[in-house]
């Protein structure tokens, strides 16, 4: 375990080798051998009012990257968490209270019930597990679930809806609320669009192989087209091969099982989406979860999985799989890359990428954010990614090493049991992809990468100066935008689209309790107009609802300036 | 006029609480129920203040020999 490369760390220092340097301590656990070292001495400079958690440690690590990563999650101000968790309990006791005139029939109940004949038998429904959903999902929910009716460019068109009794049900009025702007869709590079070569191609796709496939990938679902497709994402992520699945979630809760099993370990990131963190369940393997972008709890736990090995029988784990996600979609965060494959070179574990949000949307030829942090993809074992986002279509694909897609082709579930890709989303793909890489011979794709890069940028840049809490990293296209109180989740839903916005606000228990969010998606379709229009009516609700964050940003910001010019004064 | 922008500075307020306190997600009995108990809860405070007051700060500038 102790060779001598191993002991010379990548920023240049030197550790000591535990045989004839430090002892270990009781638990077996060494210390201060770790490659990512935490700078304790910045703590003290913090400012205790804005405790923005700002990427220190790589001032240490700067080496590993080779433009300033910044990123900040500011912490929810103490006032704002005392009324959110004021508000809940509110909503709580009132739930409770309607809970009660339902049980005694003294109001109608639109949740499932068991019949009076069946109330001896072991219920069927959790009351309590519902109680969320009944009582506080429910009275905000013509948020969710709107239809739409024309294709989820940058503007789409509504139907609108009305309920009578409060979104237990709701009826359609006929009417359509047209030319929404669509701050809602993962339509980073603008392909979700129904002109143009790649609605054309797809349309002359559905013509020669008709639209769906009617069997498994196994069977007779292997088109050409399939083929087509996976050696041009082969090419362009870098990788050796690659293969494309139907259903993105299906690609990673089907596949995480193939590779690992009883007696792997997996570490995956605190915030990993649903499709990763069931497709690890489901392989059987022990999976440990590091802190979120945290890399020196993913170091401690990487040593404690080396030194101690398996639970009961201390046998070494048959392999170390690290989960990660190029941007997390609720937090709008990016990856630390190059310090992740840092420590994964170092101990010896594999890499599971997963660029659903990034691939298309990060990085200057948008190969996703290896080509942002400037890596070899040889380094990632397993690239995973889907095609909804940038792409404008559906499905999954896994790349990485010739020998690991042929195991995948064999023993996958979803190409086993799943039906293929269908055609002309095949072929939008296909168009899509080489329309980025600039094969299509028109400069589109670079215009609607740097398009993107641009929006990304301005749209931040004026949310922030409005004095709203932003969470992320300053590139990232995704734009989290913190309401924290219940009820300005609905508040500014309905709102929006009274203007004609049409934004995605998130509530529990896809967030934290007391943080939910909006969040936007920045889009290369997006115009300078619509991004200075959506601003524009977020003050309106602004003058209306006056986010509590704009007042104490406004202050902390105000003490910021004036602490910073007493300190750079002094 | 300035009626007006009283009126309307009132109504922003009343909206501002209902987006804090959760009443904005309520059914209207729901926001009646609540603000009837906290008008009443809150005019009883107001009454016994305004009954016990005195006593209290007679009892207050007599224990400061402020008075005899």
């Amino acid at each position: 375990m102790t060779e001598s490369s191993s002991s010379k760390l990548l920023n240049g220092d030197t550790c000591h080798r535990t045989a004839n340097g430090k002892k270990a301590a009781r638990n077996g656990f060494v210390k201060n051998h770790c490659l990512l070292q935490q700078q304790q001495q910045l703590q003290k400079y913090r400012r205790p009012k804005e405790k923005s958690i700002q990427s220190h440690h790589v001032s240490r690590n700067a080496a590993l990257y080779n433009k300033p990563f910044v990123e900040s999650f500011e912490e929810t101000p103490l006032l704002v968490a005392v009324l959110t968790y004021m508000g809940y309990g509110i909503l709580t006791i009132f739930g409770y209270l309607r809970d009660f005139l339902r049980d005694w029939k003294i109001e109608k109940c639109h949740v499932a019930r068991e019949r009076d004949e069946q109330k001896d038998f072991v219920p069927l429904y959790q009351d309590f597990e519902n109680f969320y959903t009944r009582n506080l999902y429910m009275r905000i929910r013509d948020n969710w679930n709107r239809p739409i009716c024309s294709v989820p460019g940058a503007r789409m068109d509504l139907v609108e809806r009305v309920t009578p009794d409060y979104n237990w049900t709701f009826e359609h009025t006929g009417r359509v609320m047209e030319d929404v702007i669509n701050m809602g869709s993962y339509n980073y590079l603008g392909f979700a669009e129904n002109t143009g070569t790649c609605a054309e191609e797809s349309a002359e796709a559905t013509l020669k192989y008709g639209a769906g496939v009617n069997s498994t990938r196994h069977e007779m679902g292997n088109l050409d087209k399939h083929e087509e497709l996976e050696n041009l994402v082969a090419r362009f992520l870098g990788v050796e091969a690659s293969m494309a699945f139907g259903m993105g979630f299906a690609t990673n809760s089907m596949n995480i099982p193939a590779l690992t099993g009883k007696g792997c370990l997996i570490l995956s990131d605190e915030l990993n989406h649903a499709s990763l963190v069931l497709g690890a369940r489901l392989s059987g393997s022990t999976i440990r979860v590091f802190k979120h972008n945290n890399m020196q709890s993913l170091e401690k736990l990487l040593r404690d999985a080396i030194v101690h090995g398996q639970p009961r029988t201390h046998r070494p784990w048959k392999k170390i799989l690290i989960v990660v996600e190029g941007i997390y979609s609720m937090e709008g965060s990016i990856v630390r890359l190059p310090e992740v494959i840092a420590l994964k070179k170092k101990y010896k574990a594999y890499l599971y990428l997963d660029e659903a949000h990034s691939i298309g949307a990060l990085g200057p030829r948008g190969r996703g954010v290896v080509d942002y942090f400037g890596l070899d993809p040889r380094d990632v074992d397993i690239m995973m990614g889907t095609f909804t986002k940038s792409f404008g279509a559906a499905g999954g694909y896994i790349g990485g090493k010739k020998e690991l897609i042929e195991y995948l082709r064999s023993h996958s579930h979803s190409a086993v049991y799943a039906a293929s890709m269908s055609p002309p989303v095949a072929q939008q793909i296909i168009a899509s992809m080489k329309c980025i890489m600039g094969e299509d011979d028109t400069s589109l794709g670079r215009d609607r990468l740097r398009q993107l890069s641009e929006n990304t940028t301005y749209f931040r840049r004026r949310l922030q100066e409005l004095g709203f809490i932003i969470y992320g990293n300053e590139d990232s296209p995704v734009v989290p935008l913190m309401l924290y109180m219940p009820a300005k989740i609905g508040a500014f839903g309905r709102e929006m689209l009274k203007r004609n916005i049409g934004t995605v606000v998130v509530g529990f228990p896809a967030t934290p309790i007391i943080e939910s969010r909006a969040r936007f998606c920045v889009s290369a379709a997006h115009t300078r107009e619509m991004l200075d229009t959506a601003l524009a009516r977020h003050r309106h609700p602004l003058r209306l609802q006056k986010s509590r964050p704009l007042i104490v940003r406004c202050c902390a910001v105000r003490w910021h300036q004036s602490g910073c010019a007493a300190f750079s004064a002094g | 006029m300035a009626l007006g922008d009283a009126w309307k500075q009132i109504s922003w307020f009343y909206y501002q609480y209902l987006l804090v306190t959760a009443l904005y997600m309520l059914e209207p009995w729901e926001r009646t129920i609540f603000n009837s108990l906290l008008i009443s809860v809150a005019g009883m405070a107001v009454y016994t203040g305004y009954v016990f007051m005195p006593q209290h700060i007679m009892a207050i500038l007599h224990y400061f020999e402020v008075i005899e």
